[in-house]
């Protein structure tokens, strides 16, 4: 027999009152982690993907709309074009080390519901994706392709087999065009996985853009000349039909596209797990005032003040660590649901799950849900501490 | 066994207790002085609202009086905190009341360990010994509503004497139980008193305050007799 017993009797003898309140504490806390998580992943996500643009700044057409970005990032069709003579202009720019020309297509076809994302390419393609690992070679002739790791493995491709391109030559009365895998890029877990790489000629010869680009990634000689570089871009001749974005910039506006959505999830999940307390505080305060004369009796016996307190406030910190608990496990069950919505309602997001399970921030979660719930306790067990003896035996007149 | 030498165990100089209820002043204990020896076992009788109760409460520090003095084992309880009173009353009084107080999720045995987990005095053996003391050995794993009244009563009394205090107080112990019941509480009081313990109990019953070996009367917060029968 000990303290902690006395704690979970009293807990226990409410069973649907409790349960209520930890549920209350589980869906507040469960709110609380899976937008903390989601804003982790959402962040990281799209350093992660900018990072492997390897490019310090994107040249796009003037006129698209302002997320060419994330067209350049997830793979799309480009509703505007650049010329390729303005390849020459931006690649003797001062500072400039590497520029990558690309025409990028998606394509739908039959057989799959997401569109194949074809992209041009020169082999300048390769000095900025230096994390890309290819079995194989980057295509030398027209006839060749570099495929995704996932494209590769939906094709049943392996480096040297052809294969014939999903969603091309479909309308061609002859014989669909069967290209030559040169090259597979291993893994990246990001989008290039699902990206088929031809040369830039061909390309633009199969979707009848000739000398046209979609956009051209930069790579500086020195990150630090970004500022330079940028505006002698946006100076030059040409400089009227391009539109230059400094990819660092990109985070930020796309921080800025998600804010409203990230504030409003933000306040969403804080208001719960509020609530939540507001609840458990609220179910502890009846449960004393019910017991008050058993608190008396407790007082009389040699109960302190403080050992009441303790009681009480160890109810409140049973109940939310519980509940607390029980919300990380929901959090991990309702997941991808939860970021399949949030998603819905976001401009622009990463690929990959956002909401994973991450020791450290559930621990962080279970810890701001106790203490937030031990706050609201204070209450009740101040209330519990101050029954004096004597009140509590006249009060009621009931066992 | 009260010898000459030996000093008083509660120890009541001009008692008094108001209280403020709204503007008027209600004097439910007025200038009441008396002593009493250890090994003593006194009834305290009078009429309703009278201020028995809040006489019992002061003796038990569960009240503070608003002036006079009090000293209940030696101690003197004038200006003593809040956690001074409460370990004066852990260690030297049981409390009897006359609605029980057991606690409904505990069994009889922890009902009486109860006192324990605040004293941190570990008392299972004990507690044992009391409940066999009381006639509750066979009861030890029941709860509370499997139990009659006089059960609950002596589980009560069994909680009250855990801590091994000297004075045991007990409000009205018989209100709630029918006359056999009653009989055999009186019966174990009077066996404790037997044994040394000193036992103050308030009652309306006179073949209860026949038992007793005092009998202090309160009439309007005064002391108005006091008899050794
Ligand atoms: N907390 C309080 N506030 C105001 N008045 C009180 C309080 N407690 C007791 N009283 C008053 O003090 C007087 C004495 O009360 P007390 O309970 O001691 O009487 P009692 O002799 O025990 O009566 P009973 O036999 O009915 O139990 C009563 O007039 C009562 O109304
Ligand atoms: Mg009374």
């Amino acid at each position: 027999m000990n303290r902690l017993m006395l704690v979970f009797n009293s807990l226990l003898r409410r069973r649907m009152r409790s349960s209520v309140t930890v549920l209350g504490v589980a869906i507040g806390s469960a709110a609380l982690f899976s937008m903390l998580s989601f804003e982790k992943g959402y962040q990281d996500g799209i350093r992660a993907e900018l990072d492997h643009l390897g490019a310090h700044v994107l040249v796009a057409p003037k006129g698209c709309p302002y997320d060419a970005a994330s067209m350049a990032l997830h793979g799309a069709s480009w509703p505007c074009y650049l010329k390729e003579e303005y390849l020459q202009r931006v690649r003797s720019t001062g500072g400039v080390a590497t520029v990558a020309p690309l025409l990028m297509n998606a394509v739908y076809s039959t057989q799959s519901s997401t569109p194949t994302v074809y992209v041009g390419a020169d082999s300048q393609i390769l000095d900025l994706k230096r994390d890309w690992r290819i079995d194989g070679e980057f295509p030398q002739d027209s006839g060749s392709c570099l495929l995704g790791s996932s494209v590769a493995h939906s094709l049943n491709a392996t480096v040297g087999s052809s294969v014939q391109l999903p969603g091309i030559g479909l309308d061609d009365a002859t014989k669909p065009p069967m290209v030559h895998v040169s090259g597979i890029i291993r893994s990246t877990g990001q989008s290039d996985d699902t990206f088929v790489y031809l040369p830039l000629d061909r390309a633009q010869a199969l979707f009848k853009r000739p000398h046209q680009l979609t956009h051209m990634l930069v790579r500086l000689k020195d990150p630090n000349m970004l500022e330079r570089v940028v505006s002698d871009l946006r100076g030059c001749d040409a400089g009227m039909d391009m539109n230059v974005v400094p990819v660092a910039h990109v985070f930020r506006s796309i921080q800025n596209l998600v804010n409203t959505t990230r504030m409003l999830l933000a306040c969403v999940a804080f208001a719960g797990l509020f609530a939540a307390c507001a609840g458990v505080s609220n179910a502890i305060m009846m449960s004393v005032t019910e017991r008050t004369r058993e608190i008396g009796v407790m007082r009389a016996a040699g109960a302190s003040r403080g050992d009441v307190f303790g009681l009480v406030l160890a109810e409140t910190g049973i109940t939310t660590t519980v509940g607390a608990v029980i919300g990380m496990l929901l959090a991990m069950a309702s997941g991808p649901a939860v970021e399949a919505w949030i998603r819905s309602r976001l401009p622009f997001s990463p690929n990959g799950a956002l909401i994973k399970p991450d020791p450290g921030l559930m621990g962080l979660c279970v810890l701001v849900s106790v203490l937030t719930g031990l706050v609201s306790g204070m209450a009740p067990a101040i209330r519990a501490s101050r029954i004096s003896p004597v009140q509590a035996m006249r009060d009621s007149e009931v066992m | 066994m009260a010898t000459t030498t030996e000093k008083p165990i509660i120890e009541a100089q001009n008692l008094s207790r108001e209280y403020a209820r709204g503007p008027e002043h209600v004097n439910a204990l007025s200038n009441v002085s008396f002593h009493v020896m250890p090994g003593e076992m006194t009834a305290i009788v009078g009429p309703s609202g009278a201020g028995k109760s809040t006489l019992l409460h002061l003796i038990g520090c569960m009240d503070l009086p608003t002036s006079g003095s009090l000293h209940i084992d030696g101690v003197d309880t004038a200006g003593l905190k809040d956690r001074q009173l409460t370990r004066l009353r852990r260690d030297s009084v049981g409390f009897v009341f006359q609605q029980f107080g057991l606690i409904p999720t505990l069994n009889v045995l922890e009902n009486v360990l109860m006192p324990t987990l605040f004293s941190g005095r570990q008392e299972a053996a004990r507690a044992l010994q009391l409940l066999e003391q009381v006639g509750l050995a066979h009861r030890a794993k029941h709860r509370p509503h499997e139990l009659s009244g006089g059960e609950m009563q002596r589980t009560a009394i069994a909680r009250a004497l855990i801590n091994s205090p000297r004075i045991l107080l007990a409000d009205e112990p018989t209100g709630n139980l029918d006359s056999a019941s009653g009989a055999e509480v009186l019966q174990l009081f009077k066996s404790l008193n037997s044994k040394g313990l000193t036992v103050v109990l308030v009652t309306h019953n006179e073949s209860a305050a026949a038992t007793a070996s005092r009998r202090m009367t309160i009439a309007d917060g005064q002391l108005v007799a006091d008899i050794r029968q």
